[in-house]
């Protein structure tokens, strides 16, 4: 398990995380989403032991990571930069990580290079961006560590390439209990992977639910009214028409049609719309697409305020 | 045969699981055969492994399959009554809300008269 108490994170004067906290259970996929510069990274390096924080404690299966030895053999941490050591070919930089992480299997590596061909002897720096890309993902899965903490690291990879990782993180994920952390700007590869979610912004965690559990808590309504007279629709204000008790994040009404994102059960918001006699009334979960915008609307990072500026 | 669609606003164990209960009212799953393992089946639909074995501890938890351990999970004795009721309660609950929308009994009937499979 790993538990960030309190963590606060500065770079010079500028806060980049502000006294979060996050838990990450044993044996998960967990999903960091967020908007750009939300602080995604900068909790995976602090994990990984990269970064040491100004503020609050840090602790893999409770030991801390910071300049310890012995947690950071079990956690990998995979760059969202294209790798460095460019002079040396696959086999040396494999030959490199094996030294620090005791169980790394030959077998396993040779296994996933052969299946995507990926040369043994050429240097590093000749290789495309996908190719490098590869080239560390095999040899993190390789390490067989108790945390993989991929950056982006499924986003320059082919689609071949990416199924024969997800297969290995099933494997590694029953065989061995590991614990994956996948930051990704794709929601689909999330939505697929991860089993629990964190949304990250502007340093703050904003939710870290299981991802059933927060798909199936947020709604789309769509509604409509008959219109009072002729060419009078009716007019609901929120509180009307979804009254206390319930969380709005989104309000939208043209004519007689409201769209309306709102967190709760679903029972309460059919029992307290019905009530108006609707004409029509469609409750639909949310895709995590959408639940990222909204969300990130109520914390005014909105792509419909571009038009309005 | 386990086909579920990854663009669907349904979650996914919901998925795994009613897929389960409409292969054995199809009866394509029989009492006792074996389903497929948590790990054949994430990696055939690449998904999440927690979260097939969680669209089978709610399937084992309803009586509907049962685990052997170390042997994995089995179709339990059916009984495709009680399935059939749990579709039907599905279907009423869109037969209500097509009423409450001002449509007829008359209109639902001839629908489901031109459905086609």
């Amino acid at each position: 398990m790993i538990e960030l108490k309190e963590i606060t994170k500065k770079f010079d004067n500028v806060v980049v995380l502000d006294n979060i906290d996050l838990t990450i259970n044993k044996g998960t996929a967990f999903g960091l989403l967020g908007s750009n510069g939300a602080g995604k990274s900068t909790i995976l390096r602090l994990i990984s032991g990269i970064y040491n924080q100004e503020g609050g404690e840090i602790t893999v299966d409770g030991d801390t990571v910071y300049d310890n030895v012995e947690t950071k053999k079990r956690v990998f941490f995979v760059n969202d930069e294209t790798i460095q050591f460019s002079t040396f070919t696959l086999i040396e930089l494999k030959d490199f990580y094996k030294d620090y992480y005791p169980k790394f299997s030959e077998e396993l590596f040779e296994k996933m290079r052969s299946t995507i061909n990926l040369p043994k002897d050429r240097k590093i720096s000749t290789f495309s961006k996908g190719m490098k890309r590869q080239a560390i993902v095999i040899i993190a899965i390789a390490c067989q560590t108790d945390y993989l903490l991929l950056d982006e690291a499924f986003d320059g990879l082919d689609p071949t390439m990416r199924i024969i990782v997800k297969r290995m993180l099933v494997d590694a994920m029953l065989d061995r209990n590991l614990t994956t952390i996948i930051s990704s700007h794709n929601l689909k590869e999330i939505n697929e992977l991860c089993d629990t979610v964190a949304l990250l912004h502007d340093g703050k965690i904003v939710f870290s639910r299981d991802l059933d559990s927060v798909k199936g808590n947020i709604h789309k309504v769509q509604v409509v009214f008959p219109q009072v007279s002729e060419n009078l629709p009716q007019n609901y204000t929120i509180d009307e028409l979804v009254g206390e008790g319930l969380e709005v994040l989104h309000f939208e009404k043209s004519q007689s049609v409201y769209h309306i994102i709102v967190k709760g059960d679903t029972e309460i918001i059919k029992e307290k719309i019905q009530a108006k006699n609707p004409i029509v009334m469609d409750i639909i979960p949310l895709t995590l697409e959408e639940i990222f915008i909204y969300e990130m609307e109520v914390l005014g990072y909105d792509f419909n305020s571009l038009e309005n500026k | 045969m386990f086909n579920i669609n990854l663009q669907s606003r349904m979650p996914i164990y919901e998925q795994v699981y009613k897929k389960v209960i409409e292969l054995i009212i199809k009866g394509i799953l029989v009492e006792n055969e074996q389903l497929p393992s948590v790990r054949n089946l994430s990696k055939e639909l690449n998904i999440n492994p927690n979260t097939v074995a969680k669209a089978y501890q709610e399937l084992e938890r309803n009586k509907i399959i049962y685990s052997l351990s170390g042997r994995g999970s089995f179709v339990a004795k059916t009984n495709r009554n009680q399935m059939k009721e749990h579709i039907l309660e599905e279907f009423d609950v869109c037969i209500k809300e097509a009423l409450q929308s001002g449509l007829t009994k008359e209109e639902l009937k001839n629908r489901i008269d031109g459905v086609k499979l």
